[in-house]
């Protein structure tokens, strides 16, 4: 009996030990910036800044800060494997590589997207404000280390 | 083919009928009130970014290969400096770092004509590695919005760095 306890004494000890110890880290707010680049896109207006941070618990955030682009059809925020794009690209055409990061959610202001954790950012250079209705690249950010 | 015009002509439902889902197809493609309607977000930051820079640009080599980033701090108590990361340049003689105006045409070529129009920051400390200069507090970044290294003795623009707002 008394050995039960005791067990589930340690357990409980080891499960408070251990179990706090993520949300310590969460508090350490502070993010790394890896990456940063400006967005150009003329034919759609597109301007702002794109930046990916890492979080401290190793997540990978794009933030897009001064941003604005025209309102449009179905605009999502994707991740290319590409060095750049032209404006009015059409990924799907040329057959380019991307990250759904997610629909846009608003056409100016800042805006936040998670990054898939699997992402290579090696391969997925520059990030693009992408109509899919008509698969057209309103304004691209080729990212830069930071 | 006349007569297919006055058949539809009299039976103008049918007209409706194709006509009504085509401009309801036609509006959910293309959306066109969206050309009036903006959607404005203002998220913060998910994270502590107090110690992100105010400006940032990549330097590009002109003279001289050059590469890395010129970016602009502002500390708690307002003082701003210039850190320059990732940086390398070649070495030469009296290099200094300056403010400029983008759009100088000066900065367009390797060489300049005459003087320069700029901040001047001081002596290049190190042609490689992490350096920071301090900005005078009048320095009006809408208007310097470049950071150049130049070689004062051959007026030459060994590299500028167009600063953009972070």
């Amino acid at each position: 009996m008394l050995l039960k306890t005791d067990i589930v004494l340690a357990i409980v000890g080891l499960a408070l030990a251990f179990g706090s110890r993520p949300a310590a880290i969460a508090q350490d707010n502070r993010a790394k910036t890896l990456e940063t680049g400006v967005f150009h896109g003329k034919v759609h207006q597109t301007s702002g800044r794109a930046t990916i941070y890492q979080e401290a618990d190793g997540k990978l955030v794009l933030r897009l800060t001064n941003f604005k682009t025209s309102n449009g059809p179905d605009v999502h925020v994707i991740l290319i494997a590409a060095k750049d794009a032209d404006d009015d690209a059409n990924f799907l055409k040329s057959n380019t590589k991307r990250v759904e990061l997610g629909k846009l959610k608003g056409n100016e202001g800042d805006q936040n997207y998670e990054v898939p954790a699997n992402t290579d950012l090696n391969k997925f250079q520059t990030v693009s404000i992408y109509c899919e209705r008509f698969n057209a690249n309103f304004g691209a950010a080729p990212l830069e280390k930071f | 083919m006349s007569s297919l015009i006055y058949w539809l002509r009299r039976k103008k439902w049918i007209l409706a009928g194709i006509g009504a889902p085509a401009l309801v197809a036609a509006w959910w493609a293309f959306r066109p009130e969206k050309l009036w309607v903006n959607v404005k977000v203002n998220e913060p930051a998910p994270f502590d970014s107090s110690a992100a820079p105010l400006y940032t640009g990549l330097l590009i080599g002109k003279a001289h290969p050059t590469s890395g980033r010129a970016s602009i701090y502002q500390a708690p108590d307002g003082k701003r400096e210039l850190r320059l990361t990732d940086f390398i340049t070649s070495n030469g003689p009296d290099v200094h770092v300056l403010l400029a105006q983008g759009d100088d045409e000066n900065l367009r070529q390797e060489f300049v004509k005459g003087e320069l129009k700029g901040l001047e920051l001081g002596l290049l400390r190190a042609n490689q590695g992490d350096q920071n200069y301090d900005l005078p507090d009048s320095a009006d970044l809408s208007r310097y919005d470049a950071v150049v290294i130049y070689c004062e003795r051959f007026h030459a623009v060994f590299g500028v760095a167009k600063l953009d707002k972070f």
